[in-house]
């Protein structure tokens, strides 16, 4: 299968945010992606570009965000380059689980979930200052990926 | 993002959510949603059968929201979620922290507490 390559630019704002989600879901239709795989994919996009978004301005200017999706035979991965504020997401912890609702941090889980989309992760800050973050999302057997039931409390 | 409101009996709120639970789905529920609930301590049980995708804002979302309920005597479950929207569920352990449960039958009784 040829690699396909899709590549979206747009400014890190809400409605470049909306826009660009847009042209990843129609680039996403082209594919022939199960459907969990397709679900993770919308996933680590949602996350990392609204992290982005929320905390990446440098001052009153929005960054400027480059996302490439590469696809080809078994290989999805999604590299989201902008030249916001410097983040490396690699060290952060995941939240730890609460003992109760009262406890409960409501930060922190969108980056547990690209972990769990994922099967790599890796940034650099480029030599012209901008963050650099490729994911490889992992592939799951099964025709639909897993099913998974939800646990009672 | 669309919001349906019922009634399951006994009190219980039947709260079904159609669309995504992405950032603008979050962003446009979330209000309406917090004030059909909180102020009177709904227990409410919320139908995520047609939510087709679930993000971390969702996750936050429901946190605040079933805080608050449970600061005037409400409850939050949530049922009927769609294998890979109940994988986020489970990824990020919400299900220790609020009731997830397969159907609206076994979503209400724990609402009746």
């Amino acid at each position: 299968m040829q690699p396909r390559r899709v590549e979206i630019r747009f400014p890190g704002t809400h409605e470049g945010f909306a826009q660009a989600f847009d042209e990843l879901r129609q680039a996403l239709d082209r594919e022939a992606l199960d459907a969990a795989a397709r679900y993770d994919c919308e996933l680590i996009f949602e996350e990392i570009v609204d992290n982005i978004v929320s905390h990446g301005a440098v001052g009153d200017r929005a960054p400027d965000v480059h996302v490439t999706l590469e696809h080809g035979g078994d290989s999805i991965v999604l590299t989201f380059d902008d030249d916001g504020v410097l983040f490396d997401p690699r060290g952060l912890p995941d939240p730890v689980p609460a003992k109760s609702l009262q406890e409960a941090k409501i930060g922190g889980f969108g980056l547990m979930l690209v972990r769990h989309a994922a099967s790599s992760l890796d940034y650099v800050r480029t030599s012209e200052g901008r963050n650099r973050l490729t994911v490889k999302v992992r592939r799951r057997p099964g025709p639909g990926g897993t099913s998974v039931s939800p646990q009672p409390p | 993002m669309q919001m349906q409101l019922g009634d399951a009996g006994e009190g219980i709120l039947n709260v079904l959510l159609v669309g995504r639970l992405d950032t603008p789905g979050v962003d446009s529920i979330e209000t309406p949603l917090t004030a059909h609930l909180v102020p009177r301590g709904a227990r409410a049980i919320v139908d995520l059968s047609q939510v087709a995708f679930l993000g971390s804002g969702g996750i936050r979302m429901f946190i605040t929201i079933a805080r608050a309920l449970g600061r005037k005597g409400g409850k939050l479950v949530l049922y009927g979620a769609q294998p890979l929207v109940a994988e986020v569920l489970q990824t990020t352990s919400l299900n220790d922290i609020v009731p997830i449960r397969a159907d609206a039958t076994a979503a209400a009784a724990v609402a009746r507490g």
